[in-house]
């Protein structure tokens, strides 16, 4: 072995573990933080070995604020990954296997969808969603969430669909399925990790999502937990222990849905990308 | 009444023809195989027959039934694909199910059907595997099974062995000939190995470029080939051909000229079917089996460039003045050097002659 692959080596260790640090410091400050008293909180300099205690944890869930938002979550993001994959793997299928006028230019749109900022459409949506009388209500997120993680289970899905051989649809044909059978029977079976990557990633934008929860949902009974963490947010004492606890709350259970199926992400995100 | 009726079939994707005007008939119980080269239009034949691409021009029927234009499902036929198609998600009695659920037939009958089709096809152990389990000959039973439950009027094989190692090939192959022989069901299989064409066929339809060069029986395909591409095709190892020309014809024989033969010319006993001028390019078509070695009245003087030996016979390739490579098939294992002369005449069979534009002479 040489010594400048050694050198090498070591270096690119070093490099992995620095941005390692730098991606993970963030979550072990917030859980640290949340199983920490007020005093270790503030702390100058900060304090790295402390006696964990779970009174955030405590105030917070005596607090019906905080699991009323984890309830909206649940019921938003639920909802809209349910609706983003009823509607978005037909039309998946079709992209996939249809020969149609416009093909080309629904795909593009379909994409497109994807590409806008947020921010831009955040005024106009609100208006319209006032003029209709859907503020606060459960249904404006859903619907706009709809919007931005429909594109993504087409994406995804039509590349998976694309990969099934068309033998087999042929096969069903000639014993006599009909085209939903042929979708319903073999083509979502086999487009299973598919499917579930893109209902994976509709789940987190949804649960994630904080500047439409914010916009559309002034009501504190349906605020979402993203918006709920913000809330903590003003006042000339920050309460961060809970905060912190809130956060840890909210982000703990999407990061265990994707560490369970982080195998399934990683298949996902290469699915894209070669025809 | 034909069974299976192809009437004047053209396919055309977009402007550019790949089938041009195929009439083709054939009767119940018949084997037929389509045979040709890569890209001539079999398996698009054969599709069409199916249902699975649309007919530009022309009429398929089957059992007396107009069915150009009915849906797939509607066609009363099977189709044993070359990648078997078969659903990787479900086991072995759900593939070969899958048919008869659609038609929503009572779970029972399901059940005796399947387990008739598994007992016929061995594979009555397999039944609750999935593809993935399974060895290539046994996906090819499934695929096989899956296609005979539906009782089918038609059976439709695109190149169902070409996915298959050379012993499971011919093992394979006497399976199906066998299943035609109990079942008695019109087939129609399309090849590209012109020996599964000559061991399974009651006739071969010979395609090019999306024409029929010839229909016929294996033996009147091996014997009486149409044309010069026909003559290639079929038979193996490959007929010999030698460019020569015509010093003369008269109503028992006719002379042809070439270096290659000794004394530079060969006489074929046998009068060509139509007038040949002299100085007229005629081609010569030698099968390699009925070439012999050490013949009493050599025809060809050839000098030896490598042999091959396959155990019972060997395969010699000799090279012959301004000629082609010439093979031919000798009984046994003699030891035959590169470069010694060979004397060699025709054994058995008989001399091929075709004219310029390659129609039998």
């Amino acid at each position: 072995m040489s010594s400048t692959w050694r050198i090498g080596s070591i270096l690119h260790a070093v490099g992995l573990v620095v941005v390692l640090a730098f991606a993970l410091f963030p979550f072990y400050w917030m859980v640290t933080s949340s199983l920490k008293e007020q005093t270790d909180l503030l702390a100058s300099p900060p304090v790295w070995m402390f006696k964990p205690s779970f009174g955030n944890y405590q105030a917070i869930f005596a607090d019906r604020t905080v699991m009323t938002a984890v309830l909206n979550s649940l019921i938003v993001a639920t909802s809209t990954t349910a609706l983003s994959v009823a509607l978005g793997t037909p039309a998946a299928y079709a992209l996939a296997r249809y020969e149609f006028r416009g093909k080309a230019d629904l795909w593009f749109w379909f994409i497109s969808n994807r590409m806008i900022s947020p921010i831009v459409l955040a005024l106009p949506i609100y208006l319209v969603s006032r003029q209709v009388g859907l503020l606060n209500t459960h249904l404006v997120l859903i619907l706009i969430y709809l919007t931005f993680n429909l594109p993504i289970v087409v994406w995804i899905c039509t590349d998976q669909f694309r990969s099934i051989p068309r033998d087999l649809e042929e096969s069903a044909r000639l014993e006599g399925a009909s085209q939903f059978d042929v979708f319903w029977r073999i083509y979502l079976p086999l487009g299973v990790p598919g499917v579930a990557v893109s209902a994976i990633f509709a789940f987190i934008f949804s649960w994630n999502e904080l500047l439409y929860a914010l916009v559309l949902i002034t009501s504190q009974d349906l605020k979402t937990a993203p918006v709920v963490a913000t809330n903590f947010m003003s006042g000339y004492e920050l309460p961060w222990g809970k905060i912190m606890a809130t956060g840890t709350v909210i982000v703990l259970p999407v990061t265990i849905f994707a560490m369970l199926v982080s195998r399934h992400m990683v298949r996902g995100l290469t699915m894209g990308a070669t025809k | 009444m034909p069974f299976l009726k192809l009437d004047g079939i053209v396919k055309r994707y977009g402007s550019v023809p790949v089938i041009h005007g195929v009439s083709l008939e054939a009767e119940e119980g018949e084997f037929v195989v389509f045979v040709g080269p890569s890209g001539c239009g079999k398996s698009t034949l054969l599709r069409m027959i199916a249902g699975l691409e649309e007919v530009t021009d022309g009429d398929v029927s089957i059992d007396g039934r107009l069915v150009t234009g009915v849906a797939p499902a509607d066609r009363e036929v099977s189709m044993v694909f070359q990648s078997y198609a078969l659903y990787p998600h479900m086991s072995v009695f759900d593939n070969i199910a899958f048919g008869l659920r659609m038609a929503k037939m009572p779970a029972n009958e399901i059940k005796a059907r399947v387990d008739e089709a598994a007992r016929i096809l061995q594979i009555g152990s397999l039944l609750e595997r999935k593809p993935k389990q399974l060895s290539g000959g046994q996906r090819q039973r499934v695929a096989i099974g899956r296609a005979i439950v539906r009782k089918p009027k038609l059976f439709l094989f695109d190149e169902p062995l070409s996915n298959l190692d050379a012993e499971l090939r011919t093992q394979m192959r006497v399976e199906i000939a066998k299943l035609h022989r109990d079942l008695g069901v019109t087939m129609v299989y399309v090849t590209h190995d012109q020996i599964e064409a000559m061991t399974l066929a009651d006739r071969i339809v010979v395609l090019r470029a999306g024409v029929i060069e010839q229909v016929g029986s294996p033996s009147e395909l091996y014997d009486e080939p149409a044309n010069r591409f026909v003559a290639g095709f079929i038979g193996s190892p490959k007929m010999n051909f030698i460019e020569a020309k015509a010093v003369g014809s008269d109503a028992s024989s006719i002379t042809l000229a070439h270096p290659a033969f000794v004394g530079g010319q060969l006489t074929v006993d046998r009068p060509p079917k139509r007038a040949v001028l002299p100085g007229a390019a005629v081609t010569i078509g030698l099968r390699p089996d009925s070439l012999s070695l050490g013949a009493a009245k050599p025809l060809l003087n050839l000098t030896c460039d490598f042999s091959e030996s396959l155990g019972g016979h060997t395969q010699v390739y000799a090279t012959a003045p301004q000629a082609p490579q010439i093979a031919f098939v000798v009984g046994g294992r003699p030891e035959i050097a590169q470069g010694a002369p060979l004397a060699v005449g025709v054994g058995s069979g008989r001399v091929y002659l075709f004219d310029s534009e390659g129609a039998a002479l």
